[in-house]
């Protein structure tokens, strides 16, 4: 097995440009390739999660604060772009910003008060916050349209063009999906990811060497929120209506699935996460009402043998203390 | 040379407990100041109060002619001040590098905005950290290590990539706390060598330890707890001498007082 | 003026019964020293026990009373089993996933069984209503604030009295020194989580007997009322979060009185927000463990 990934690796080494080229050919092409529509609002249903997973994933597996109830950040995009795009008539492309700027303020907020504390009052503030926010959207008539929704969400346009199937909806959510590994990669990489990641990884050392453990949770819990509050906003006009049964806490859930089936704490993670509950989703159709049991034995699953998850960052807090058998081995191996 | 930390009447209480209570210290500049006690004395909640790891319930802690009582930790650090901890607080499924890359948090100013346009502050940055960093490894004689991942370390080796980690903060002063715990003879010579060259590369050195030996060989000034309280302070040969101390160590009695010859 | 006097009896009385919850919820939290997220769904098993019970037995409170604690207890030794045993010395995030993981099982598990519609709950206290001067109080009203006063009498006389009481006190205070004493901690720790989710069961009669229907999705919200409750004592101390548990009902029958009655679940957040930013380590000054 060790040398079958090693072979990929050295060939991947070598043409590390042509497979680049091939991947990206093929992602384009793609809905060319695939006659159905329905598999193609599958496909697009796996993008979008993937791009909402991997901003939760940027809270719970970089920063290792636990947010619960992600669907209120998503919630709160969605009914600012529905909202605008309906009553203001303002362009898809400037909500996409609006939404997500206006969620990580939203987001500041809520994290706030929760800093003094330890991680778990965070997921109890998301979760009670996400079910606020859906109570508001229910309540609040006038602006939300209450129990009716937002109706009659207008298609965006790029160029001239209208982009309302899912076909052509499939470059919208790629297009944001990329940019979001891109800079989410980047970022990671600096300064800012490191000491996201040194939160994680041990609390007390992170503040010994200087690190401003509140302003860098709160700058990673805005962050998060920023990208699902731009997915939200994406969302409102793929369906052209909303209500607030789509943000419930099942809703929220079922991000946090993807994320801990799919691995936290790297980029793939989510994506895979996304793959595999969405095509699980598929599958269980008939059986709807076992599709959420069938994700908690998942969940419970992966936190008995592989915390971090599937291809999730197994050189982590994530992944358990599997720390001191491995120093074990090391030990027996250097007596050898 | 002058004072560099000091303390002034420091006390903390949990509840009805007092931890520490009325201890003065003055750590000059250049010095090796040891801190020993019986345990529970307080030494290491001395240590989290002058690293802002707690705020004292009176008194104040002067660093370097600021007021440092009750700051946070982290602007403690940036003033200068680097720690380790009893219990070894390593990113331990990191390599020994990035360990190290990590302590150069406040030395670095890339924002976000860097990170994402990759400007040249950023790039500065990466190469500032990548030299320093492997520069600071070479220091401390850990290169052989650089790409094992902390956790994985003997015990004595994670001790000294903890100081090396603290190194990269660049401090005047360096807290140690018990940093000959559980290391066999050899490795406390071998670390006390290495704490006598880092105060002669200019560090001032603040240590908690048990072993007497250590101590006595190693400090200039030596500062004794018991039960919260200062009962001595002064160089190795006043502290052997003083009766207090014998006390808080081994009693009283006859026997007793034979102990530290 | 009546009806917001009657309002806030009402309050008083719904205040109960989140305090048993919110009892049981730090008993948890203190002696397993894990947060949990199962809390509403163990009470809405509780909840579906007592409906069972008074189906088949007819109308027998105490049986009720007996058979929902005994039903959550036994959820609890699943939860336990499940969330805790395995994970006391691993990160912390792993046994809170753990327990949304099964808080989702057993909501959806309780939906299949149950089905998902709202079921009337057997009417098995006749309503009566005893009226002094301007304020109103229905029998089952103070039913209800009985039982929860006997059983946290019932609690305080097994935590403070008896052996296991004193172990579990142990076991919350330090683990390892508990251990050190020859207390069985894991298994202390079981009857610990046991005996915050018999709590709950129970909760989740009263509130089935209060509002007269039961059905599989009451327990989302109720976990964040526990929890908000429990708060108010550090998540630990238990009369705090009874204390607690009393002025959220109070606070949340107040606030529907000005507004509407969808807004319920409202209030209690803006509790939860307003503790946490003024006393976020909650009134409690006992420095135990925290979660």
């Amino acid at each position: 097995m060790k040398h079958f990934i090693d072979t990929i690796k050295s060939t991947y080494g070598k043409y590390k440009v042509i497979v680049w080229i091939i991947c990206s050919l093929l992602l384009l092409i793609f809905p060319a390739l695939i006659p159905s529509n329905y598999v193609m609002g599958v496909v697009c249903r796996i993008l979008f999660y993937a791009t909402l997973a991997g901003s939760l994933n940027v809270i719970n597996g970089y920063s290792g604060q636990m947010c619960i109830g992600h669907a209120g950040f998503f919630c709160i995009g969605a009914y600012i772009e529905a909202i605008l795009a309906t009553q203001y008539h303002i362009n898809f492309w400037v909500l996409l910003l609006v939404g997500g700027i206006i969620t990580a303020i939203i987001g500041g907020l809520i994290a706030l008060p929760t800093l003094r504390m330890q991680g778990i009052y965070l997921s109890i503030i998301t979760l009670g916050f996400s079910e606020v926010v859906r109570l508001i959207a229910l309540n609040w008539t006038s602006v939300t349209g209450g129990a009716m929704g937002v109706k009659g969400i207008k298609s965006p346009t790029l160029l001239g063009f209208t982009l309302s199937s899912p076909k052509q909806y499939y470059y919208i959510f790629l297009v944001i999906g990329i940019v979001f590994i891109f800079v989410t990669n980047r970022i990671i990489n600096s300064r800012t990811g490191s000491a996201w990641i040194s939160i994680r990884e041990d609390e007390l050392a992170a503040r010994s060497l200087g690190i401003e453990i509140k302003k860098y949770k709160i700058l990673n819990f805005m962050y998060g929120a920023f990208w699902a509050g731009v997915m939200g906003a994406a969302y409102a006009p793929y369906t052209r209506y909303i209500d607030s049964t789509y943000f419930s806490l099942d809703e929220g859930f079922n991000i946090l699935s993807m994320v801990i089936i799919g691995g936290q704490g790297t980029l793939i993670g989510p994506i895979l996460g996304a793959a595999v509950v969405n095509s699980l989703t598929e599958l269980l159709r008939s059986f709807s009402e076992w599709r959420m049991v069938a994700y908690a034995v998942l969940i419970i699953a992966m936190m008995w043998l592989r915390p971090q998850g599937l291809v999730g960052a197994s050189d982590s807090v994530l992944a358990g203390d599997k720390m001191k058998k491995k120093k074990i081995k090391v030990l027996a191996k250097e007596e050898k | 040379m002058g004072t560099l930390l000091e303390t002034q009447n420091v006390c903390k209480y949990f509840g009805g407990l007092k931890a520490v209570e009325n201890v003065d210290m003055k750590v000059e500049k250049g010095d090796i100041f040891g801190i020993i006690g019986p345990n529970g004395a307080g030494k290491t909640t001395f240590f989290n109060i002058c690293s802002g790891f707690y705020a004292p319930t009176h008194g104040k802690i002067i660093f370097n002619n600021n007021d440092i009582s009750g700051v946070s930790p982290d602007k403690i650090a940036r003033l200068g001040m680097a720690r380790t901890f009893q219990n070894i607080q390593l990113f331990k499924y990191m390599s020994v590098l990035d360990n190290v890359k990590t302590g150069f948090h406040i030395k670095t100013e890339s924002t976000m905005t860097d990170a994402i346009l990759h400007t040249n502050r950023y790039k500065k940055d990466k190469e500032y950290v990548n030299e320093k960093s492997i520069e600071v490894l070479k220091k401390v004689g850990l290169s052989k290590y650089a790409e094992t991942k902390a956790g994985n370390l003997a015990y004595g080796i994670q001790r000294k990539v903890e100081i090396a980690r603290a190194l990269a903060l660049d401090p005047t002063i360096i807290l140690l706390d018990e940093p000959a715990a559980g290391m066999n003879p050899n490795e406390t010579d071998s670390l006390r060598e290495f704490i006598k060259q880092l105060n002669e590369d200019g560090y001032t050195i603040v240590v908690i330890e048990h072993d007497m030996k250590f101590v006595m060989r190693s400090c200039n000034q030596i500062l004794v707890l018991s039960f919260g309280q200062k009962i001595c302070e002064g160089t190795p040969e006043i502290v052997k001498a003083d009766e207090q101390v014998h006390q808080a160590y081994f009693g009283k009695g006859i026997i007793a007082g034979k102990g530290l010859q | 003026m009546e009806y917001i006097i009657n309002q806030f009896v009402n309050g008083i009385c719904q205040g109960f019964i989140y305090a048993l919850m919110a009892v049981g919820y730090s008993v948890i939290v203190g002696v397993v020293g894990f947060v949990t997220f199962t809390h509403g769904e163990v009470i809405v098993f509780g909840a579906f026990a007592s409906f069972y019970i008074f189906l088949l037995c007819g109308n027998n409170l105490l049986l009720g009373v007996i058979g929902s604690f005994a039903a959550s207890w036994l959820i609890g030794i699943f939860v336990y089993k499940i969330c805790y045993e395995r994970f006391f010395h691993a990160p912390r995030h792993i046994a809170l996933i753990c327990t949304i993981g099964v808080s989702m099982l057993l909501k959806n598990i309780a939906q299949i069984i149950f089905g998902p519609n709202k079921k009337p709950m057997l009417n098995i206290i006749k309503n009566k209503i005893y009226s002094f001067g301007i304020v109103e109080i229905s029998k089952v009203q103070i039913v209800i604030i009985l039982t929860v006063i006997i059983l946290s009498a019932l609690l305080f006389i097994i935590f403070m009295k008896t052996r296991w009481g004193i172990s579990l006190r142990a076991v919350s205070q330090d683990k390892t020194a508990a251990a050190m004493m020859g207390i069985n901690v894991k298994q202390t720790a079981m009857i610990g989580n046991c005996m915050g989710s018999g709590l709950a069961g129970v909760a989740g009669l009263l509130i089935a007997i209060n509002y007269q229907t039961v059905y599989a999705t009451m327990g989302s919200n109720l976990s964040i009322k526990a929890f908000a409750a429990a708060v108010l004592g550090g998540l630990t101390s238990v009369p705090l979060a009874a204390l607690g548990g009393i002025l959220i009902g109070i606070i949340e029958n107040m606030g529907i009185t000005f507004t509407s009655a969808s807004l319920r679940d409202i209030f209690t957040f803006v509790f939860l927000i307003i503790i946490l930013i003024f006393k976020p380590q909650g009134f409690s000054k006992k420095k135990g463990v925290r979660p």
